[in-house]
């Protein structure tokens, strides 16, 4: 990628001061970006192609989508004419970012010493041991092994991705930074990035996630975020918080949580996610010398999937499988399994699988994991289900209460309910997994937040 | 740690079955502890001499006349457990036994490379160590004079580590040693929770059965906690009597271990109690002061001008001073807690206001009253609310290596939410108390020294408390 920024040595970084700072050329993913955006805030039912299908023939170039924001069908810029300006300024802002050696330095930095990277990939041998036990194999079975970003500053994988936006945001000359957020991690890695970089913050929140997420929400104030609350859930808060950034656009960055929204959002957020996937590849070859033979991660919108799947995407040999919500059973209507039972659409700002009705309205989600509670899904991961390069399944409440008690009692690691998910899928995966495969599950986020809901459920008695 | 009741809770005694083989002399009864009458000063020193060897009372002045300004020359500890006259086992018959089969495998351990590799391999990938030496570039702006000076603020990360806060490096290694020694069951104490909640996690990990005593009025004040154990497949047993309290709490775990001492590791959360305990629990929290030896190296060439740390025990402490007590031109600081203030009588400053006694164990400096009771220690921060001290801190202070003073919770409060705005990282309210003391210190400083603060814990569990007395 090229950049016709011109440092002169020994020279202070020409500091970006005001919101009209230009690029005259941005390149994303090899692919000059066009001047010209479609827009079209429509929400829609069908699904006529959109857009052209790049031309690419290099199978993992397509995979990682166009210039356009694009992926397949997918994405796009849905967004009001007074958008178009800030998010192609953010473009070019973050393709300049990618390229720069002192952001990078720094975010590395950061990463390192502030947040805590690189996370361990730990093999849990009390885990892999349960399931030989159950299967009976005369084999070793799979290998299974977690990558930690529950070790992650503020408990989860939220800071990656807050913590480089808000880098950018700085460099944009933004003061006040906006958030939206469901089980209030990555309203508390905006909170913690914000106060680190002296920038004000506000974190949108629904009031039944408020009430069930209050540990969350008392440390966003303390961290001198402001906490607004929206009636309804995530979806609701994502709304408002896209609504106040739209009022006022000179001074505030909208720092979205995940790889939905209008481009560039998806992209911006799976870069700063994929440090995931880079040192699992890396970690990978010095515990087995090999690569992954599955990786499996939970799927809300799907920030913390990507962000292990991407790295990996171009290596055929890797089975990606993600696992949604399915709430109180796909047939209970109360679930959030986007991607099994929703139909495509467009959805604040890009086009992706989102649960709707007949009408085109949406669907009011469910699950226990309040982080995984939205009606839509990123969309390149909707790209990677219809490609076929991933697989998609799901995960009741009740497994993923089961999987977060599972783990907490034989290695010790509470899991955040989100995580639980995907490790309820290895009750079914694992026996189908030849032996010495050694499948890695993203441990998304630590429980400590999830501890009053499962109060609620109730012990079972094989825990005393 | 928990508070006994009365300073003398162990009788020291030697029997003819002692392991202390290296006694001559025949078995004699030692005197109880008895406190003297008010007016004895404060020079007084307890001297609880285990025998009337002449050899030993010659080894401790020996100890006593070499431990002059060269740290490289303390024996820290000597073969007895002492750190100077501190320190010890004071314990029933019944532990010795136990105690000395944990210090044979403790030194035996210290050599064997595969459990050093085990337990390396189990830091890095389970706890997340090494932890980060973090710049925390607002706070030393915030401490940045007028003319543009000050010193330069540097957080050792212990909260990353898996459960939020440095116990886990200890609980960790104690699992692994008890293992080792074929003990299938592990008991331990806990006041809020906190050690209570590490050593249930490394249990769940090594497949170990927990039993975690809880006084009964605790468990109701820290529900959460109660269920994080049991999540974790620990047995929380109440305790009913006294106070239902630590102390309680305490008491009954070691009649527990008196028992089973056969089949049972007792894991100690901090740097007290009876020899091995406050050496194995720092040489297994050193690690933090080794990395920050490496990282400083790294970072900017040299080793750090300052340490500071909050006190409770001390082992999160003694886990960051450990490494570099021979470097005699590293100070170190500890900061305990003032509570209410230190006249108000309601703190938990053992170094500052304390006296020298035996408790749990260990002789120490702690909370007593005149006639030698332990008085119930205050803190807004429940891991620093222990009337005792590490006998290792006590000797520190004694022969000046290290400093100390204490912080109120009103301080520390303070502290808890500056760093919260600053820097974006909640500090748990022990660590706060360290964290107030730069309020003190920085203007103190020559401009470009290098203060390394042990970030001992994360915050999250003291969200709730904070609340009620900040304005947020």
């Amino acid at each position: 990628m090229s950049s016709t920024k011109i440092q002169i040595r020994g020279q202070p970084l020409f500091k970006v001061l005001t919101r009209n700072h230009r690029m005259i050329n941005s390149v994303v993913c090899g692919v000059p970006i066009k001047r010209q955006h479609r827009v079209s805030n429509v929400l829609r039912t069908s699904d006529p192609p959109l857009g052209s299908v790049p031309t690419r023939t290099d199978e993992s170039q397509f995979l990682r989508g166009d210039g356009n924001g694009r992926f397949g069908r997918f994405g796009g810029k849905f967004v009001p004419e007074t958008l178009m300006s800030p998010l192609r300024d953010l473009e070019d802002e973050f393709d300049f970012v990618l390229n720069d050696h002192e952001f990078q330095e720094e975010l590395t930095t950061a990463l390192r010493d502030y947040v805590g990277r690189e996370t361990p990939l730990y093999f849990a041998g009390r885990l892999t041991e349960h399931y030989k036990n159950i299967s009976q194999t005369t084999g070793g079975g799979p290998e299974i092994y977690l990558k930690r970003e529950d070790l992650s500053h503020c408990g989860s994988h939220k800071i990656n991705n807050a913590l480089g936006q808000a880098m950018i945001a700085r460099r944009l000359g933004c003061k006040r930074v906006v958030a939206a957020t469901g089980a209030g991690q990555h309203g508390v890695a905006t909170a913690a990035a914000c106060a680190k970089l002296s920038m004000e913050c506000t974190v949108f929140m629904g009031t039944t996630d408020i009430e069930k997420q209050s540990s969350n929400v008392l440390s966003m104030k303390l961290l001198g975020a402001q906490v607004k609350s929206v009636e309804g859930t995530f979806k609701d808060a994502s709304s408002e918080a896209i609504r106040n950034w739209v009022g006022n656009l000179e001074t505030t960055y909208y720092l979205s949580g995940t790889v939905v929204g209008p481009h560039p959002s998806p992209l911006m957020v799976r870069e700063f996610q994929s440090v995931i996937g880079k040192e699992t590849r890396r970690q990978a070859k010095q515990l087995w010398g090999g690569k992954p033979d599955v990786l499996v991660a939970c799927v809300g919108s799907g920030s913390n999937a990507l962000g292990l799947f991407h790295e990996f995407l171009g290596d055929e040999d890797v089975r990606l499988v993600g696992v949604e919500a399915a709430g109180l059973g796909l047939d209970s209507g109360k679930h959030s399994a986007t991607l099994a039972v929703g139909d495509v659409g467009v959805y604040h700002g890009s086009m992706s699988y989102l649960l709707q009705d007949d009408q085109g309205q949406i669907l009011k989600p469910h699950s226990i994991g309040v982080g995984l509670e939205y009606p839509g899904v990123g969309p390149e991961i909707s790209f990677l289900k219809e490609s076929g390069r991933a697989e998609f399944y799901t995960a009741t409440d009740q497994e993923a209460v089961q999987a977060c008690m599972l783990l907490s009692r034989l290695e010790g690691i509470i899991p955040a309910l989100e995580a639980s998910h995907a490790l309820a899928f290895l009750d079914k995966l694992v026996p189908t997994l030849r032996d010495g495969a050694k499948v890695v599950v993203n441990c998304s986020g630590r429980g400590d937040k999830d501890l009053d809901t499962l109060i609620q459920r109730g012990m079972p008695s094989s825990l005393c | 740690m928990a508070t006994s009741g009365t300073a003398s809770t162990f009788r020291p005694s030697v029997s003819a079955s002692s392991r202390l083989t290296h006694l001559r002399s025949p078995p004699s009864k030692v005197p109880l502890f008895t406190p003297l009458p008010s007016s004895r000063s404060r020079s007084f020193s307890v001297s609880c001499t285990i025998a009337k060897d002449p050899t030993f009372l010659m080894a401790e002045a020996e100890n006593t006349k070499t431990a002059g300004s060269d740290p490289t020359l303390w024996k820290r500890p000597d073969s007895f457990g002492r750190f100077g006259k501190f320190g010890g086992k004071y314990v029933p018959e019944t532990l010795m036994h136990a105690l000395s089969e944990l210090e044979t495998a403790f030194y035996s351990l210290a050599t064997d490379d595969d459990f050093q590799r085990e337990l390396a391999g189990i830091l890095k990938d389970y706890v997340g160590r090494e932890s980060p030496l973090y710049f925390a570039e607002r706070l030393t702006e915030h401490y940045r004079r007028e003319n543009g000076e000050g010193p330069l603020i540097y957080l050792k990360r212990e909260d990353l580590n898996h459960t939020g806060a440095h116990k886990i490096n200890n609980a960790v290694a104690q699992a692994l040693l008890a293992k080792r020694l074929g003990k299938k069951r592990i008991i331990a104490e806990t006041g809020a929770g906190q050690h209570g909640v590490a050593t249930a996690t490394v249990c769940a990990r090594f497949g170990l059965q927990c039993i975690i005593y809880m006084g009964a009025q605790d468990m109701e004040r820290q529900a959460l906690n109660v269920f994080r154990m049991r999540l974790l497949g620990a047995e929380v047993r109440g305790v009913h009597s006294g106070t239902a309290t630590l102390k309680d709490a305490t008491s009954e775990a070691i009649r527990d271990w008196v028992t089973n001492v056969e089949t049972t590791h007792y894991i100690l959360g901090s740097v007290a109690g009876p020899h091995p305990y406050p050496m194995m629990v720092r040489d297994f929290h050193a690690v933090i002061g080794k990395e920050t030896r490496r990282q400083a190296m790294e970072k900017w060439g040299g080793k750090p001008d300052v340490l500071v740390a909050c006190v409770g025990g001390g082992s999160n402490a003694m886990g960051l001073f450990h490494e570099f007590v021979d470097d005699t031109e590293v100070r170190m600081i500890g900061v305990e807690a003032a509570g209410f203030g230190l006249d108000s009588g309601k703190h938990a400053a053992t170094l500052t206001k304390g006296d020298v006694g035996v408790l749990h164990g260990a002789m120490s400096y702690l909370l007593q009253d005149d006639d030698g009771q332990i008085i119930e220690p205050h803190s807004i921060s429940a891991g620093l609310d222990y009337p005792g001290v590490g006998p290792e801190h006590s000797f520190l202070k004694d022969m000046g290596r290290a400093e100390y003073y204490s912080v109120t919770d009103e301080e520390a409060l303070e502290a808890f939410k500056r760093v919260s705005r600053l820097e974006g990282i909640i500090p748990a309210l022990e660590t706060s108390h360290a964290l107030a003391h730069l309020e003190k210190l920085c203007p103190t400083l020559p401009d470009g020294a290098r203060v390394v603060l042990n970030f001992s814990g994360r915050g999250d569990k003291d969200v709730q408390t904070a609340i009620k007395y900040l304005e947020v």
